[in-house]
């Protein structure tokens, strides 16, 4: 079965804001809702420190709580294992949003629909259109999508070769992190 | 009729295209617009043409698709030298620009009041052409300034009209740029910029620079190369900024004094005989004169300055020299040697003699000179002959004689204002009052000239104290000429209208300069068409018109640096100049020596230093929807205290802060951090908008520059952006 994901290298996340803009352009998006947000931490003591960002988005769950919770079935999962939300169908009851555990769902504020990460890349990359995704956009190449179920693809190689793994150790997660 | 007039733009192959689609969708309103356009459905967007980004001067060009008339994605092209495909983010957000609810729309003429009414064209033309004829007749040309930055034909157009009219004074945004950093390196290599060659260097020392702060993307790109690729890489600066991932090495200075470390370096290098003795028997002069000045310069005496080890100075200095020529320390830009301290334009110029130690010109993983733009011939068409040349030079080359002309400072300009020496001032996108030194100050000279005229697309700080302000199109909403640079390989590039013109009594610039120029009786000069002019320069290139606005951007990998051949140096000397009598012009020594800071924090003050985001191109993007929510979301108008100073000052994280010093008093909230040098507060530097109508930006932040007084460093007259101290109290403490 198809399964796809996307693994971020945060080792090489500048923590940028690219990916989010080039998101909202990609996807038509209003200036407030942003699919993906940045988790920004700091360690260790002046002048020995490090920091880390994290890019934050839909993990397209396997068994994904937020399309159980869908009153009505606006939120769905397609063949490739993709969380994707029919705007059409939305009541924006934000029963979704209650149930994510990533907090990665955001409200559309003109339209008063509940959205997120669409995973576009992944079919943009098969389909070879020119666009503006995250993993297209991103200005250091921290990004890779694919299908993680298929053991030849490079993004199933990165995972092994790089150690990826989801960011909450959740095996539901299609999202993968180098940190 | 409506549809017909609003027919998609498709894309244009040629010139007689573009002027339709200007004109026809000159009869049309913004809502007129909105509504036509909503009836109509892409399933798909469409490629419109190559624009290029107009949210920094980097110019970066993108792929721009339009759907249902609206600009949706852009996909960078990866031909354009800056950009290489991968526009930033502000580039995502500044390409709905267009779109703004905060254009201006007509033109505008301020009232007693402060208030501005709507007037029409001819009115603006009749009244700003009298004027200025007028000052001409009575104090002759040099009484009139220009201050602009900002598209290709922008720079040709409205420099023309001033050419035109007989007037040199023309001012860019380099005093709080990189008029110093440019001036000194002028002054030792020949040439205002210099790069490296980060991909193949073995050691690269970055100070004050921020490739992932200050996103230029081929710099983000090459870092991270030069990080894959095994390169030792330190950064210099008080703060641990977003470079540091690619980093090895943190260095927090102490503000202000990058000038003292570099000289103990440079000391290391000399006493312990590691400098490139060929490189320096071939190509430099003033060498011995350094080298006796750089004894005075030990370790030691660095480390009680900066605050950096004696012993990381030695072993930093053996590191560089150890790994030359495949090593170089980075040339910065705003930053420490730019336009902040007192000793920039001496940092720039140490950077270079240091450089030159190394012998690591033009070598692999070296420090480059980039090649030549591409030059357009000269053009047979007796229209574009340029009008006769200015032979004044403008106020302030006299009085700072060792910049970098094309740069010579504003902040000088602005004083000729406040004398009564020079009477009317131009600006074109250049949002003076907003950044370039103190805006009250600024905002009062302004505001008292006899002429002031902005051609903008939004009321920044600047057009509100202007008398006229007259709006452009947008970036996207116009042809451009083709624009001939060079990084590490030559590039041509073309930006082409995407869209239709959105406010029908907006005109582009190069428009509105002919029109002026006709207002003032020089409209001789402007008797061609852009596309006219744009095709005769690409011919000379062997290009057309139509050809390139296909192509978007050409590069030309085949003239890129040449590696290893002999250097033909651009200076007085034809050498590399370690020391340069020139200098004694402007009370400098002729090789570069130690100079204090013109202030040094003591008790319970802070330096105030600032810097980029990575979302923000200074003031001139903070009224971007998409951009100004980041700072929102992530509550970016933030200084930065480190958390020892804030523990002591009984001040937590998040708190809500005065910042205030003689010149201001504002309120802020704090990120305590520790990845700031104790002696400083950090604040980004674009906030702080003092213009009620850009009302995303308005009031958003505190103004960086409202700290720092109106002053300039006495060699290139540049605003010394953190030669300022400020207090921080906790509010309600």
């Amino acid at each position: 079965m198809t399964r796809y994901g996307m693994l971020i290298n945060a080792k090489d996340c500048i923590g940028c804001y690219t990916c989010r803009v080039s998101c909202q352009r990609q996807n038509d998006l209003v200036p407030t809702e942003a699919f993906i947000r940045f988790l920004d931490s700091e360690s260790g003591a002046y002048p020995r420190v490090k920091t880390e960002v994290l890019p934050v988005q839909c993990m397209h769950c396997k068994d994904a709580p937020c399309a159980k919770a869908c009153p009505t079935g606006a939120t769905y999962v397609t063949d490739g294992g993709i969380v994707r939300v029919d705007q059409g169908k939305c009541i924006g009851c934000k029963y979704c949003m209650a149930v994510c555990p990533y907090g990665a769902r955001v409200v559309n504020e003109s339209t008063g629909t509940v959205d997120k990460c669409r995973l576009c890349a992944a079919d943009l990359t098969e389909n070879g259109t020119p666009n503006c995704s995250c993993v297209s956009a991103c200005l250091t190449g921290c990004r890779m999508v694919g299908d993680l179920d298929d053991p030849e693809s490079e993004i199933a190689k990165a995972v092994l070769d790089l150690n990826a793994r989801p960011l909450t150790g959740d095996p539901n997660a299609a999202i993968y992190y180098v940190r | 009729m409506l549809d017909a007039k609003l027919s998609r733009r498709g894309f244009l192959a040629g010139a007689a295209g573009a002027a339709a689609a200007v004109g026809a969708s000159g009869y049309l309103s913004f809502g007129a617009w909105e509504k036509a356009h909503a009836d109509e459905a892409d399933d798909e967007p469409r490629f419109a043409g190559h624009s290029a980004c107009g949210g920094c001067y980097s110019k970066c060009a993108y792929s721009a698709y339009v759907k249902n008339g609206r600009l949706g994605k852009i996909v960078g092209d990866k031909d354009h030298a800056f950009g290489v495909g991968k526009p930033c983010a502000r580039g995502y957000g500044w390409s709905q620009m267009a779109y703004s609810a905060n254009r201006l729309t007509d033109p505008l003429k301020r009232t007693e009041d402060g208030d501005f009414e709507v007037i029409s064209w001819d009115q603006a033309y009749q009244e700003i052409g009298d004027k200025i004829k007028e000052i001409i007749a009575t104090s002759g040309p040099q009484a009139l300034s220009l201050v602009e930055t900002g598209s290709v034909s922008m720079d040709f157009y409205v420099q023309r009209l001033f050419t035109a009219l007989g007037c040199a004074n023309m001012y860019r945004h380099g005093v709080a740029c990189n008029l110093a950093r440019n001036s000194g390196l002028l002054q030792s290599i020949g040439t205002g910029d210099f790069g490296a060659d980060y991909a193949n260097a073995k050691a690269v020392m970055f100070i004050g620079r921020s490739f992932a702060d200050g996103i230029r993307p081929a710099y983000v790109a090459e870092v991270k190369a030069a990080r894959d690729n095994g390169a030792y890489l330190i950064m210099v600066d008080p703060r641990y900024n977003s470079s540091m991932g690619f980093c090895d090495e943190w260095l927090p200075i102490n503000p202000g004094t990058d000038l003292a470390f570099i000289l103990a370096m440079a000391h290391v290098v000399v006493r312990d005989g590691l400098e490139d003795k060929e490189f320096i028997e071939s190509d430099t002069v003033g060498f011995d004169i350094w080298a006796e000045s750089l004894k005075q310069y030990t370790p030691e005496w660095a480390e009680k300055i900066t605050g950096i080890a004696a012993a990381d100075i030695e072993r930093l200095a053996k590191l560089l020299a150890e790994n030359a020529p495949a090593a170089s320390i980075d040339s910065g830009w705003r930053a420490v040697t730019g336009c902040s301290y007192i000793n920039s334009g001496e940092t720039a110029r140490a950077i270079a003699a240091f450089n030159g130690l190394l012998g690591c010109w033009n070598k692999p993983g070296g420090a480059i000179l980039f090649p030549a733009a591409p030059a357009f011939g000269k053009l047979e068409d007796p229209r574009f002959a340029a009008p006769p040349a200015v032979k004044d030079k403008k106020l302030g080359a006299k009085e700072y004689p060792v910049s970098l002309y094309s740069m010579v400072s504003a902040n000088f300009l602005m004083e000729q204002i406040q004398e009564g020496n020079v009477r009317g001032i131009v600006f074109c996108q250049s949002n003076m009052v907003g950044g370039y030194s103190n805006p009250k100050v600024l905002e009062e000279i302004l505001t008292s000239a006899e002429l002031s005229v902005d051609i903008e697309v939004q009321m920044t700080d600047t057009a509100r104290c202007c008398k006229y302000v007259l709006p452009d199109t947008s970036f996207l909403e116009r042809d451009d000429l083709p624009w001939s640079f060079a990084y590490a390989v030559p590039c041509l590039t073309l930006r082409s209208q995407v869209v239709d013109v959105l406010h029908p009594n907006t005109r582009p610039v190069h428009q509105i300069a002919k029109e002026l120029a006709e207002a003032c009786g020089v409209g001789q000069y402007f008797d061609f068409t852009l596309d006219e002019l744009a095709e005769a320069q690409l011919n000379t290139l062997g290009l057309t018109l139509t050809e390139m606005r296909e192509k978007g951007s050409i590069s030309y990998p085949d003239k890129g640096v040449d590696y290893g051949a002999p250097i033909k140096w651009g200076t007085a000397s034809g050498k590399f100049q370690f020391a340069n009598d020139d200098m004694t012009k402007v009370g400098l020594t002729p090789d570069v020596n130690w100079i204090e800071p013109l202030v040094m924090p003591s008790g319970d003050e802070f330096r105030l230093i600032g810097g980029k985001q990575p979302i923000h191109s200074q003031s001139w993007t903070t009224d971007n929807p998409e951009l100004i929510q980041i700072t929102h979301d992530y509550d970016l108008t933030r200084i930065w205290m480190n958390a020892a100073r804030a523990a002591e000052l009984g001040i937590a994280d998040g708190d809500e802060v005065e910042v205030y010093n003689d010149l201001n008093t504002g309120k802020v909230r704090v990120k305590v951090t520790e990845r700031l040098n104790p002696t400083c507060i950090w604040m980004p530097s674009g906030y702080g908008c003092n213009s009620p109508d850009l009302t995303n930006a308005y009031g958003v932040g505190l103004s960086f520059m409202s700290f720092v007084p109106f002053q300039r460093d006495p060699y290139y007259g540049a605003t010394m952006s953190q030669e300022a101290l400020v207090k921080v109290r906790k509010v309600g403490a």
